[in-house]
């Protein structure tokens, strides 16, 4: 790959990576939300491993991406438990309010869907990347 | 010790099941007896009910579950579903020691692994019996399949304790799957699934133009786990399972939770006259065949598994009878039959320990090494063959009085007969044989008998013979109360050894004495029954096999057809699909009218999508595969700003995130293969996809169209709207749906999204070599 090209997209990672933190936790009130989010978060990994390596990516991602499915999937499970003892039933979500913003399970909910998206995403490409770089 | 209420039995269960294999690794050889004190325990505190249940009372317990769907947690406990848990927690202890002595010689993680699979078949069948709503019930039915599924296959690496696994799992699991349509249209139809609530208005039940299918629904899945003909054959397969699981399983558990089923409908259908005809019909019909099937076999457990099903054959008879004797029949038998099968699977299992050999012709003489089995043995098949002092005696009166008190004509008294004459026969050849018949045979035993081999069954064969000569504790404590929840009205059960010179001693008599016929000419039999294996392949298990092989044949064959690997084959098949259903949606729409035409042309709109346009038209005609998967992308990109212009900047992100992935997966994938530069599809190949493709784009326009033609329903938009802010904080309409109004059915959807995922990477694991070729 080109130095241009390698240089460029470590900013652009680092770019899209916090664009879609911005994009997951925005999601409640304007466009965005964890699967959008996740998708933005796994293209910015997968850029990486396009213009660097695979296992440059995969670094930066420190987790394996199948740990991340799980952890995701288990995340999401455990943001329905606190309704099992209110009144609601399973994923009935708690509020806080905390001054104008109000923070709920639901969001611990979004941050597991996002897990989960760029996990299964980027299981499969860094998988097909890495068949291709040998 | 204080009671525990009766329903947190099924928790103190479960946590057996998750204890016991981490305690096997550091109590060893013990485990067995450590964890016998959880099924004890539970048996001791239900046992605290019995003076309350024998007094008439029910008790009941709920907790909520799915309110939504009006399913609770409702437990029941009366004279019926107790006698059914002192029995499961009962034999559960003396299985678990004896399992602990059983598997002495193996690894102690494979004691703990076993004793964990018991405990969870006994969580199951606890469940089943103490539930009193038809869905929770119904779950806890399929876990004791899934159990016994565990069960039978321990030995995996084995290919008929496989084969026989998968066989009870399916036919059990399936027969359980009708239960489930039947319970589910009896929800439908009284609204309710709270089996108390049935009993009550069963009335209303039978009358419905529904009862019929429900029965037939219920018997099925009740003789598939009973393993009544044409089902029976998955259950003398199941005795691959080790032994101190097949002694469970054929005693106190799940085969007899047909019958239980059956029992407890009863109280439903007796008024429909079928109902009962049917299940005399049926269980003589399984009592013969197992009856045969019985004379013919030759392992130890094989003559006993045979023997049970014809016990569960004649115990469906009993349920098809009427009367309050026919009631008292049921239970005597089912706790009968629990006492002596149990102790007699325990002493053929130790038996077959020490000498390793399975077939009764190999076997005898065993009374020398283990004479307190052997006595044990000997005690247990009298009371199965329904001599007195014991409980079994008891019970084949009263089965011979209830037969009588029917108006039934004689063959069903003749098969009786027969039968119960078989099982004295096979009650002296399981006894006889192996411990006390030709010496010679067996010279020496790998070891004997130890302490955990030998209470289960003495305590059982003991129970049979106190249970016979002092009948009245355990008539009026047990046979009474749950025979009474059985018929709906209390009955006054005098469970007594001498009834008096009646009938039915006389049938007694004739049984005896054909059974000793049968015993001592029992080699001749077999032998004479031998020769006709031809004929008695039909009553085994070849239909099942006939249907299986048909399933896989089936699949293979639509595998080949649909599933070839060449992808133009799919996407012709998914295109002519839609097409075929759009069009035939055409033809059966109510009026001709489709293409609204309405509105004006937006100017940005029709540009953008003059851009797909020419994107789809570069698709056809660029040569490369790269070129054309950008080309594809054009259209993606359109009609993520479509999106966007229309108002849905998430769909439009989302769409832009997806297309982009899909060019970066694709381009992976592209690289991979052997890049060619001529097309592999002729002329007329082509010329056909670009019909397919011309039909689909012309249906799909129609279809685009004539939306526009039914008014948009905007009733759950403007609800999602309204109080999306005022009920989950949030703006976004689409995100506050997906993690708050649905989020269970996104979960459901990342679920499923993380392991489709996971199977794909397993499958592309490893399997991954460069495929590239330079050219």
């Amino acid at each position: 790959m080109s130095v241009i090209f390698s240089t460029m997209s470590r900013l652009f990672f680092v770019l899209m990576l916090v664009a879609s933190i911005y994009m997951l936790f925005r999601g409640h009130n304007e466009p965005g939300g964890g699967f959008i989010g996740g998708l933005f978060a796994a293209l910015a990994f997968a850029l990486l491993a396009l213009a660097d390596s695979v296992a440059a990516a995969r670094k930066a991602l420190i987790v394996h991406p199948v740990v991340l499915i799980g952890s995701g999937l288990f995340l999401a499970f455990l943001s329905g438990l606190p309704g099992l003892f209110s009144d609601g039933s399973f994923l009935t979500h708690w509020w806080a309010e905390l001054g104008s913003t109000h923070l709920g399970t639901a969001t611990i909910f979004d941050i597991g869907v996002f897990m989960v998206v760029i996990g299964g995403v980027l299981a499969l490409v860094f998988r097909f990347y890495e068949g291709v770089e040998q | 010790m204080h009671a525990v209420t009766f329903e947190w039995s099924i928790l103190i269960a479960l946590a057996g099941a998750v204890v016991a294999r981490p305690v096997s690794s550091v109590l060893g050889r013990h485990t067995g007896w450590a964890i016998s004190l959880i099924p004890l325990f539970i048996f001791v505190s239900i046992f605290l009910h019995v003076a309350q249940v024998a007094g008439g009372e029910v008790l009941f317990s709920q907790l909520s579950w799915v309110p939504s769907l009006g399913v609770e947690l409702a437990f029941r406990l009366d004279g019926f579903s107790l006698l059914f848990a002192l029995l499961i927690t009962g034999i559960g202890t003396l299985v678990t020691i004896y399992a602990g002595a059983y598997f002495a010689e193996k690894p102690s993680g494979e004691l703990g692994r076993f004793l964990s699979l018991i405990m969870l078949f006994m969580t199951a069948m606890l469940g089943t019996v103490l539930s009193d709503n038809l869905i929770v019930m119904f779950v806890f039915w399929e876990l004791t399949s899934l159990a016994s599924f565990l069960l039978i296959g321990f030995d995996g690496h084995k290919e008929a304790a496989r084969k026989s696994a998968l066989q009870s799992l399916i036919v059990t699991g399936g027969g359980g799957l009708v239960l489930f349509a039947g319970i589910v249209v009896i929800g439908m139809t009284l609204g309710t699934f709270s089996f108390t609530e049935v009993l009550a208005r069963s009335d209303e039940l039978v009358a419905s133009p529904w009862a019929g299918t429900i029965a037939v629904l219920v018997m099925i899945g009740a003789f598939t786990k009973s393993a009544q003909f044409p089902f029976h054959f998955w259950l003398p397969n199941a005795m691959a399972a080790p032994t101190p699981a097949s002694a469970y399983l054929h005693s106190a558990t799940m085969v007899k939770l047909g019958v239980f089923l059956l029992a407890r409908f009863d109280g439903v259908f007796a008024e429909m006259p079928a109902y009962g005809h049917t299940l005399v019909v049926v269980g003589s019909l399984t009592m013969i065949v197992a009856a045969l099937q019985a004379l013919r076999a030759e392992g130890f457990k094989a003559v006993l598994a045979q023997s049970t099903v014809a016990s569960l054959g004649i115990l469906v008879m009993l349920i098809g009878l009427t009367g309050e004797v026919a009631a008292v029949a049921t239970v005597g038998f089912i706790l009968a039959h629990a006492l002596y099968k149990a102790a007699l699977f325990f002493c053929a299992g130790t038996a077959i320990h020490a000498t390793g050999e399975a077939s009764l012709n190999r076997l005898g003489g065993l009374a020398r090494f283990l004479p307190i089995t052997a006595v044990a043995a000997v005690l247990a098949s009298l009371s199965m063959a329904g001599l007195p002092p014991f409980v079994g005696f008891i019970s084949k009166e009263y089965l011979f009085e209830a037969q009588l008190a029917n108006d039934w004509n004689i063959i069903p008294i003749a098969v009786a007969v027969l039968v119960n004459a078989v099982m004295v026969g096979v009650a002296g050849v399981v006894s006889i044989r192996p411990f006390y018949f030709k010496p010679e045979r067996v010279s020496e035993v790998h070891h004997g008998e130890t302490a955990g081999l030998l209470i289960g069954p003495m305590l059982l064969a003991a129970g049979g013979i106190l249970i016979g000569l002092v009948p009245a504790p355990a008539a009026q404590w047990l046979i009474g109360p749950a025979a009474s929840a059985l018929y709906g009205q209390p009955i006054d059960v005098s469970f007594s050894l001498w009834h008096g010179l009646t009938p039915m001693l006389f049938l007694s008599a004739l049984v005896v004495s054909i059974g000793a016929l049968i015993v001592i000419k029992w080699t001749q039999i077999h032998t004479a029954l031998k020769s006709f294996d031809h004929a008695y392949g039909f009553l085994g298990d070849r239909f099942y096999h006939g249907a299986l092989n048909g399933v896989l044949g089936a699949a293979r064959i639509s595998t080949q057809t649909l599933q070839n690997g060449d992808q133009h084959r799919y996407t012709t098949i998914v295109l002519l699909t839609v097409i075929a259903g759009l069009v035939i949606a055409f033809f059966a729409a109510p009026s001709g009218d489709f293409l609204a035409g309405e509105g004006d042309i937006r100017i940005s709109v029709a540009l953008v999508l003059l851009l797909t346009v020419v994107g789809a038209g570069a698709t056809i005609v660029v040569r490369s595969l790269i070129a054309g998967l950008v080309s594809v992308g054009i259209v993606g990109f359109g009609s993520a700003v479509i999106f966007m212009l229309n108002g849905a900047p998430d769909l439009a992100l989302t769409q832009i995130a997806v297309e982009t992935l899909i060019v970066i997966l694709m381009t992976a994938v592209l690289l991979r293969l052997p890049s060619r530069t001529r097309h592999s599809r002729t002329v007329s190949e082509r010329r056909r996809d670009g019909l397919i493709a011309g039909g689909f784009a012309a249906v799909m326009f129609v279809a685009l169209a004539s939306i526009g033609v039914t008014p948009v329903d905007l009733r759950l938009s403007e609800y999602f709207g309204e109080t999306s802010y005022l009920e989950a904080y949030g703006r976004n309409v689409v995100n506050v749906i997906l993690v708050d109004y649905r989020a269970i059915d996104t979960l459901g959807e990342i679920a499923v999204v993380a392991i489709a995922t996971i199977a794909a990477w397993g499958l592309l694991r490893g399997a991954i070599k460069p495929l590239r070729t330079k050219e």
